[in-house]
């Protein structure tokens, strides 16, 4: 079915990042909205790729530092995001530790092997189907938000428990690298721009057209 | 193209454009709704506890304020942006661009306003904040007697009437509608 229309890119036309709206890329600004036009979004690769290694460098202080520490009747208690998790687990509340598990420990992950599975496809050195990748792009954009839960849990729990001298809770500096991790990852799903999967498959289309007309000659 | 009908991409099967029923006044509907409980969260206590013969309560800005006093103020402030700073701007957003435009109308500004629309729409976290809610409750089950303010409840119509008034209309159709009723 591709290759019945054109592509926009090669006719010169870019839609708009912010309003949609597809107009010729030499106008510079979009009619519509006055955004800048790109046909694709600037560097798109080298910023994903940049951030998502920033990413990678917090998940591990994220998740070997404490998120928290709590103070009971003199007990100090320093908690990470598995401990936490384990805690549950052991005490037969097997859903939320899941959903801790899911959120906190397998969504960033999987995540930046997402998007690192979709810079690979994007610039030419792996060729899985782009509607396949476009799902795992839209799959990434939707579920990162859901790994804020932790740092909420934090927010919630240091603002309930100021017990005095029977228990608190205060933050730990894994709960800063577990919100960057998250904030990082979202930043690079953001930047990338999944329209250079397909331009990927046009590029393969291309080379396989030059094969077939060469072999017939 | 007919309302509530939706049109297909050839290439890949994604959706491309839908023209949903009464778009405009359900996303201004739901936006003041949801403006309207954004009140009742921060007048009213989000959750109360009793533990050790002390009363604790909390509300949105206490918790990032309370994360701002212990020493982690950078996630004090990204708490209440994802929490209070996005959802407050996307839903007066909302009512500022499709408001006037029920009436064919253009806000002065309603262009920026949208695309700054666009911009937060992912970071307005209310529903995760929700989720951290149950989970904290059942860390503190064991500890304490937790009890649902006015404000939870009221967080949860909240979150409801984010999501029908983000869901409601169609990014595409909204900048489709803002364009004509500019050139008229």
């Amino acid at each position: 079915m591709i290759g019945q229309l054109p592509r926009a890119a090669t006719l010169g036309m870019a839609g708009c990042h912010t309003c949609g709206k597809a107009s010729p890329v030499a106008q510079g600004v979009c009619p519509r909205c006055g955004s800048h036009l790109h046909l694709r979004k600037p560097q798109s690769i080298q910023r994903t790729v940049a951030l998502m290694i920033a990413a990678a460098a917090l998940y591990i202080p994220a998740n070997i530092l404490p998120v928290m520490t709590v103070v009971e009747l003199g007990d100090v208690d320093a908690t990470t995001i598995v401990k936490g998790m384990v805690t549950f687990w052991r005490s037969g509340a097997y859903p939320i530790a899941l959903v801790i598990f899911t959120a906190s420990i397998l969504i960033p992950f999987l995540k930046m092997v997402a998007l690192t599975w979709l810079c690979l496809a994007a610039s030419g050195k792996l060729h899985p189907s782009p509607s396949l990748l476009g799902k795992v792009y839209w799959f990434t954009e939707l579920l990162g938000r859901w790994s804020m839960v932790d740092i909420f849990v934090v927010g919630i729990l240091v603002a309930l428990v100021q017990l005095g001298n029977y228990m608190t809770i205060t933050p730990g500096p894994g709960a800063i690298a577990f919100a960057g991790v998250v904030l990082l990852t979202m930043f690079a799903a953001l930047s990338f721009d999944p329209r250079l999967l397909w331009d990927r498959l046009e590029v393969i289309r291309l080379e396989e057209l030059s094969l077939t007309k060469s072999s017939d000659t | 193209m007919p309302e509530g009908t939706a049109a297909m991409c050839k290439c890949c099967g994604a959706v491309l454009y839908q023209n949903r029923c009464a778009s405009l006044a359900r996303a201004t509907a739901f936006s003041i709704t949801a403006m309207i409980m954004m009140v009742v969260v921060h007048v009213f206590p989000f959750l109360v506890m009793d533990a050790a013969s002390i009363r604790t309560s909390l509300n949105l800005t206490s918790a990032a304020m309370a994360l701002i006093d212990e020493g982690s103020p950078i996630l004090g402030v990204v708490l209440a942006l994802f929490t209070i700073v996005a959802p407050i701007a996307l839903a007066s957003g909302l009512i500022y661009v499709c408001g006037p435009l029920i009436f064919g109308r253009v806000a002065p500004g309603a262009m920026h306003v949208a695309k700054w629309l666009n911009r937060t729409e992912p970071w307005n976290m209310v529903e995760v904040f929700l989720l951290g809610v149950l989970v904290s409750l059942l860390k503190l089950g064991k500890v304490a007697e937790v009890h649902f303010g006015y404000g939870f409840w009221a967080f949860c119509i909240l979150m409801c009437c984010m999501a029908a008034a983000v869901a409601g209309i169609d990014r595409d159709e909204l900048w489709d509608r803002l364009e004509v009723a500019k050139k008229s």
